[in-house]
């Protein structure tokens, strides 16, 4: 297989060659200038090159490069002065015909480090696609960026759908279709993790450490980074790679930028009516309120979270944002001001067949059974409100502060109408229907907030000190969510129509869901880089200390009808909790639910970088990561792992190799291990409801850890344009897999995150391409991987003597979520001519495993996806845009597989499977998002 | 003087003649020695986990005829997986305000006729006159304790002439935990492992909540027994699940929420046997209509995958007849069944003896024939369709010694007690020489007269759970 890739490498590298001729002049003398530290390029800085007597300069350009051509032969001095930056040595030295290129790249050592910043030329720069090149270009691992500018002109507007436009990341959607989860080379969300300006935050999830990447608004960016090779001095928790959420910074002189637009979803243009509801008055449940000793009774509860239920005709979308920034004092003081609002109506309609707890043994082994046909329609309005604002003042040129504050609100209203068929070929026949009617309002409150105070201290000409205090919380409340269901049982005649109906079993459950994360760290880097051997090394010893809380709690109260036949009155329903202290907090059943959660984390790195070779830079070192977590559940003493302390510490070392080919070609190669975390809701025995099975903790889980190794070559032809070929290579050990286990009945069998004892690979190859021709882009990027984990499955069937049984077998399968191939291309139109700006871009996912069943060969597979986005921005006066937004063009469906051929499954299921599209397999689900759009106005003062 | 002589002569021949038997008679008076239990659990203070922390009594050892013990509110009485709990006959056990019995270990609870034990709420008056109370007001359906909780360790639970009374509290977070049973359950008594013997023998059990009777898996034996009162508003009374084998017989269910005995292969372990159940000679009477929702059972129902059979059984004005169900469906292939007798007071209840939508075959040998009239049974007749059960209406009295038929003041599902009704057949019944006894029962779990099965009866040749000539259920 690696003889395919390079020779496949090969091959683009020689294509790639021939279509980015590279430039040779003589007498030159050219280099870049860049920081020592981050290697960013140092975009305008003056380098002056004095040949007897004359002197000419020129400005370091947008790549970071200089050049100076038609050079003299002779003796030369060359110096660069950069402010903040102290001014490079003089290099001197003679230049002859015979070298007609001479190269000379500076380092710059950063007097105050803060102050680079606020010196960069235009803030602009730093967003642009060009910048984020050179970043790339130079950085010392292997990641991907997108810039602001891209961001700017994506169909996205939260960072959430922009990940999946990153080479080899797809996204998971929620139920409205909006993006919510990064998966990065085939790894799901729980392999990754998410910072904010190099700082980890912590997740609102009720279970995982991952964040939902959709609360982000995505022009906050001013560019998101996916780093998929660790450094020593980055956390050690991400085997994906790590999202990087750069937010905008100060910029060098006053700036205004403001836009708003409006839009729609084309799913409630066309009679689809938008479900909408006011939400319940009820935030906390009565056991919070009252203690858990109280007994609740229907009075405690408000339902108008139902009662209050109305349509809305094609709901308009809106969306805002401000950024205001401006510098003061001596430009010693830089301040942004930015807020992004966001009212969005989305939804989609679904339809889906539950498989049943289990399988038919009859006629073949693991015939699916269906117990429910599901039709379900969502609307779902989120508001999202973003502001983030950065303070940094310079002290004297020594030492600097700055400031950060994030806060990002997001609250999603889920109106959810069901029709569940119940019983498929049992109590729903031919002629009687039971359907169960349901209609589910819930709404979600996420929060984050982030503080980090930042110091940079030059302790002496080689020596510096930063550091980071970080306050972070993060919420999410799901307050009353509150669902009402009923059995419609139908009669029907020979025709089909309705001849009776009558309504009964009403249930009402009300549920409350709050958890809390805080997060209390601090972060300390201490730089050294002497001289030695005539070459600049650095090293980097430095870790953090973080404290972490979680407190969470969970109830639900299920209240019925009884006997009372439902006429359309809901009012004239007599709730009542008709089990035996079902309204007492205390005999909430999942108890364990509620839980405090510590986790005292530290890390200590050590990091040296130094070019052993002019074209060889070497970064490695090694990272400690020491973690320990202690949780305790409300339930009682009884209960085995009830509480619990885990502690692990883990060696993580790196190395990153990187060699320049040309002054605009890199080849990479690294290697380093990491981990990831168990989510806090898998180590505490917490127990919820899932979608198709209930899930349980597991307190013996331990982490994940893995083996990485990548190689890549890149070239930068200049410009934006650029061409990445890349390899990865995963072991993973201890992977988490959910298994099937017997929660003490036949009917509660839950599922169940486990290590399993067999490690999982994962590798796969990734290709990306950008080249302009004028003001045409083009921008490809596919990765191909494959990953493979073997876990046992239950098999249910009849044997030789005639006597059904479950037995266990392996099954080999790729991990959740892995596509095997992902692709984006996108055509770009820009022209400062027209002041328009145009793109079409496309997201091919191709087929991959969506939920693992714990039945062989039962595994839900999502069918490849396509989906088509269009965008533009066009100039209006100078400071005025107008720019629309185009999402999902082809009203591209989501659809879910079983591979089992649905002419086999039971002839009484066969009328509930709806339309079916490929013979070897069964349709199960399939959602509708239709076509969203959105337009509005930039101005930018 | 005279006239005292006769009666004087009288007594003394009296006393003679009596002297005389007891002459002839034999008397014997030989010593027996019976140790003492060595664990006698004591009865002077209520078994109590107050000031422990903790709501765990552990509990072994060996509770003694004629006393009576009390299990404090919210305690759970646990048998260790090693220990065993004897109850000897004539025991109360009086069980506080939810508490719980629970068996990781063995617990055999020996009552015996003229010495049952009781294992229930105390205080408690019932109502069983029809339509005395509305459930939503009877004390059956209360749930004054949690139940019996055998635990996936239990390996024995035999329950013999014991009342077991007013169970089914939801169990809550510790008492589920401790018994590693599952979260919400509501049973009066769960058995939950597939190697261990569940044996419940010539008991009581009155009220409930879900299933009051919720067999995981296990070998059972499940003999001569009355149900009243089971289910609030659903719960199948006997619930077995994947991995269950045995025998269900000669029971007497009056007034089920939904199904008397279910049967399903559903969440059958690995390693575990398919369910297999043989039912036969059991009575149902006004089964299925406390289930509130619509399409389920009213006395047997076989399901997903379960194997078995059921013969010459007995259902009186239950809301759906003996139902197999064909989607998830029940092992059909290794399932039979015959002989069965039903009765409807009303054409409602006739329409549903082959319950629409399931694929019961209608058999020969079932009362009323199914070639009764043209309409009952149709030619062409598919299984699971529509059919008119007016010709089977009111066919074939049983002739029960004290129930009425049709019934006459009621509506049907006010009849959930046995009270001064007597279910034994009149010689005159139609019902009586009609079983099938070329059958054979399963049994899975050991005979034993104290830690087994006292008596596997074999199926009897009149219908339902009592015989004409004494045999079957001794209630």
């Amino acid at each position: 297989m690696k003889h395919h890739y390079f020779n496949h490498r090969l091959l683009l590298f020689v294509a790639l060659s021939l279509l980015f001729s590279i430039k040779t002049i003589a007498q030159t003398i050219k280099g870049k200038v860049s920081d020592f530290k981050t290697g960013e390029p140092l975009v305008g800085a003056t380098v002056h090159l004095t040949q007897a007597g004359a002197s000419r300069f020129v400005a370091v350009s947008l790549n970071g490069s200089y050049s100076f051509k038609n050079v003299k032969s002779g003796a030369y001095q060359l110096q660069v002065n950069y402010v903040g930056y102290t001014t490079s040595q003089n290099y001197q030295g003679t230049i002859t015909s015979t070298d007609e290129i001479k190269i000379i790249n500076v380092s710059m050592q950063d007097a105050s480090q803060q102050m680079t910043e606020v010196k960069i030329t235009a803030s602009t720069g730093k967003e642009s696609d060009r910048a984020v090149r050179t970043i790339e270009k130079t950085s010392p691992m292997v990641l991907n960026i997108l810039s602001a500018n891209t961001i700017k002109l994506l169909p996205d507007v939260t960072v959430a759908n922009a990940l999946q436009r990153v080479s080899g990341v797809t996204i998971q959607r929620s139920a409205s279709g909006e993006g919510r989860y990064a998966i990065i080379r085939g790894m799901d969300q729980r392999y990754n993790s998410t910072l904010v300006n190099g700082i980890k935050i912590p997740s609102p999830d009720q279970q995982y450490r991952f964040v939902p990447m959709d609360l982000f608004p995505s022009e906050m960016l001013e560019r998101l980074e996916v780093i998929k090779a660790l450094t020593p001095s980055m956390e050690g928790d991400a085997i994906g790679g790590a999202m990087n959420l750069v937010m905008k910074s100060a910029p060098s002189h006053f700036t205004l930028s403001a836009n708003v637009s409006g839009g729609f979803s084309g799913l409630f243009s066309d009679g689809r009516l938008f479900n909408a509801f006011n939400a319940s008055p009820n935030k906390q449940s009565p056991a919070i309120v009252n203690g858990n000793n109280f007994a609740a009774t229907p009075a405690d509860f408000n339902n108008k979270a139902i009662t209050s239920g109305h349509s809305l005709n094609n709901p308009f979308s809106s969306t805002a944002g401000l950024t205001i920034g401006d510098r003061f004092a001596n430009n010693k003081l830089g301040v942004i001001l930015s807020a992004s609002y966001q009212n969005v109506y989305r939804g989609s309609d679904s339809k889906q067949l539950t498989p049943n707890a289990q399988p038919s043994a009859i006629p073949a082994p693991n015939t699916p059974q269906f117990s429910d046909a599901y039709d379900r329609t969502y609307s779902t309005q989120t508001k999202r409100i973003g502001v983030h604002n950065k303070i940094d003042y310079a002290i004297n040129d020594k030492n600097k502060l700055s400031l950060y504050n994030l806060y990002i609100h997001q609250d999603e209203s889920e109106a959810r109408l069901t029709a569940d068929t119940l019983g498929l070929g049992l109590n729903t026949t031919a002629l009687n229907k039971q359907i169960t009617i349901s209609n589910r309002s819930t709404l979600t409150q996420q929060s984050i907030y982030n503080s980090t105070l930042h110091g940079d201290h030059i302790l002496g000409s080689k020596l510096v000190f930063n550091w980071d205090g970080v306050y972070s919380v993060a919420n999410r409340h799901m307050p009353d969510r509150t669902e009402f269901l009923y059995d419609a049982n139908k009669s029907l005649n020979s025709a089909g129509s309705v001849t009776a109906e009558y309504d009964n079993n009403t249930e009402l459950i009300h549920h409350w869901e709050n958890n809390r994360d805080r997060d209390l760290s601090g972060y300390g880097n201490l730089i050294f880089t002497p001289k030695i051997g005539n070459r600049d090394v650095e090293f980097s010893i430095g870790g953090l200390y973080r404290h972490k809380t979680r407190d969470a709690d969970y109830i639900d109260y299920h209240l019925k009808g009884g006997l009372t036949y439902y006429n359309n009155n809901f009012n004239s329903l007599p709730f009542a909790i008709t089990t035996p202290a079902g309204g007492l907090g205390s005999n909430n059943d999942r108890l364990e639910n509620n839980y405090h959660f510590i986790e005292n984390d530290n890390a200590e790195y050590f990091q040296f970088k130094f070019n052993p070779l002019d074209k060889l830079q070497v970064l490695g070192g090694v990272r400690v990561e020491n973690t320990d977590m202690s949780y305790a559940t409300q339930s009682p003493i009884t209960v085995t792992e009830r509480s619990g302390n885990i502690k692990y510490t883990d060696v993580l070392p790196s190395i990153h190799l990187k060699y320049e080919l040309a002054d605009n070609q890199n080849i990479r190669a690294s290697y380093f291990a990491s981990i990831s975390r168990p989510g806090f809701g898998e180590i505490v025995p917490y127990k919820i409801t899932g979608e198709y099975y209930d899930q349980e903790g597991n307190p013996h889980l331990k982490h994940i850890t893995a083996d990485n190794y990548d190689l890549r070559y890149e070239l930068f032809p200049g410009g934006a344009d650029q061409f990445l070929i890349g390899t990865f290579y995963k072991k993973i050990y201890n992977p988490i897999e959910y298994f099937v286990v017997r929660d003490g009945g036949p009917s509660t069998q839950v599922i169940k995150p486990m290590n399993d004892a067999g490690n999982a690979t994962n590798y796969g190859l990734e290709v990306l391409a950008t080249k302009f021709f004028g003001v045409l882009g083009f921008s490809v990027n596919y990765t191909y991987t494959h990953s493979r984990i073997t876990t046992t499955k239950l098999l249910y069937q009849q044997g030789a003597d005639q006597k059904s049984t479950q037995d266990f077998v392996n099954e080999t399968r790729p991990l959740q979520g892995q596509a095997d191939n992902v692709g984006n291309a996108s055509i770009l139109f820009k022209s400062a001519k027209l002041g328009l700006d145009m793109q079409a871009a496309f997201v091919y996912t191709g087929e991959r495993l969506f939920q693992v069943s714990p039945y062989y060969n039962l595994d839900f597979y999502q069918h490849a996806y396509n989906q088509l986005d269009f965008s533009f921005e066009k100039t209006i006066t100078k400071k005025l845009s107008f720019y629309g937004k185009i999402n999902n063009i082809t009203n591209a469906a989501a659809k879910i597989y079983l591979k089992f051929p649905h002419g086999q499954i039971d002839s009484k299921q066969q009328e509930f499977l709806g339309k079916q599209d490929i013979t070897s397999q069964t349709l199960v689900q399939s959602d509708f998002y239709k076509t969203f759009f959105l337009g509005g106005f930039r101005y930018k003062f | 003087m005279k006239k005292y002589i006769v009666p004087i002569i009288c007594l003394i021949m009296a006393i003679g003649a009596s002297s005389c038997q007891k002459w002839k008679g034999e008397h014997t008076d030989i010593y027996t020695y019976t140790p003492p239990a060595a664990n006698p659990v004591s009865d002077k203070a209520p078994l109590s986990c107050s000031g422990t922390g903790s709501t765990v009594v552990p509990v072994k050892g060996t509770m003694l005829s004629g006393k009576i013990y009390t299990v404090e509110g919210g305690c759970d009485l646990v048998i260790n997986p090693l220990d065993t709990l004897l109850l000897q006959p004539g025991v109360t056990l009086n069980m506080g305000t939810g508490s719980s019995l629970i068996v990781l270990g063995t617990l055999v609870s020996n009552g015996s006729k003229d010495a049952p034990n009781w294992i229930t709420a105390p205080g408690i008056t019932k109502n069983d006159a029809p339509g005395g109370v509305t459930p939503a007001n009877d004390p059956a359906y209360a749930g004054k304790w949690k139940g019996i909780v055998g635990g996936s360790t239990c390996n024995l639970m035999v329950l013999r002439w014991t009342h077991i009374e007013y169970a089914g509290l939801q169990e809550g977070d510790a008492t589920s935990k401790i018994a590693g049973s599952g979260a919400g359950n509501q049973y009066s008594i769960l058995f939950a492992n597939y190697k261990g013997n569940f044996i419940l023998e010539d008991s009581w059990l009155y009220g409930g909540i879900d299933d009051p009777i919720r067999i995981s898996a296990g070998k059972i034996a499940i003999f001569r027994n009355t149900f009243e009162k089971n289910g609030l508003n659903g719960g199948d009374c006997i619930n077995a699940k994947g991995g269950t084998t045995g025998t269900m017989a000669y029971n007497l269910f009056i007034g089920t929420a939904t199904n008397g005995q279910k049967a399903s292969n559903k969440g059958q372990a690995t390693g575990a046997p398919q369910t297999n159940v043989v039912m036969y000679n059991n009575t149902f009477v006004s089964g299925g209509y406390r289930q509130v929702q619509s399409g389920r059972g009213g006395c047997i129902n076989f399901e997903e995958g379960a194997a078995g059979m059921y013969y010459n059984n007995v259902a009186i004005n239950c809301r759906f007849g003996f139902r197999v169900v064909g989607s998830p469906v029940a092992d059909v292939a290794h399932l039979s069944y015959g002989n069965n007798y039903q009765w409807a007071d009303s054409v409602k209840v006739a329409n549903q003896f082959y319950p629409t939508g399931y694929i019961t075959q209608p058999q020969p040998t079932d009362i009323p024939s199914i070639k009764t009239s043209a309409n009952y049974l149709p030619a062409g007749y598919t299984l699971g369709s529509i059919y008119d059960g007016t010709d089977a209406v009111q066919k074939n009295n049983p002739m029960f010694t004290n129930f009425p038929l049709p019934t006459s003041g009621h509506p049907l599902a006010q009849y959930t007690a046995v009270g001064n009704y007597n279910f034994h057949l009149q010689a005159s019944s139609p019902l009586i020489g009609k079983g099938n006894t070329t059958i054979a029962p399963l049994i899975t779990v050991p005979l034993d007269k104290i830690y087994g099965l006292s008596e596997a009866t074999l199926p009897g040749a009149d219908l339902g759970c009592y015989q004409l000539n004494g045999s079957g259920n001794k209630h």
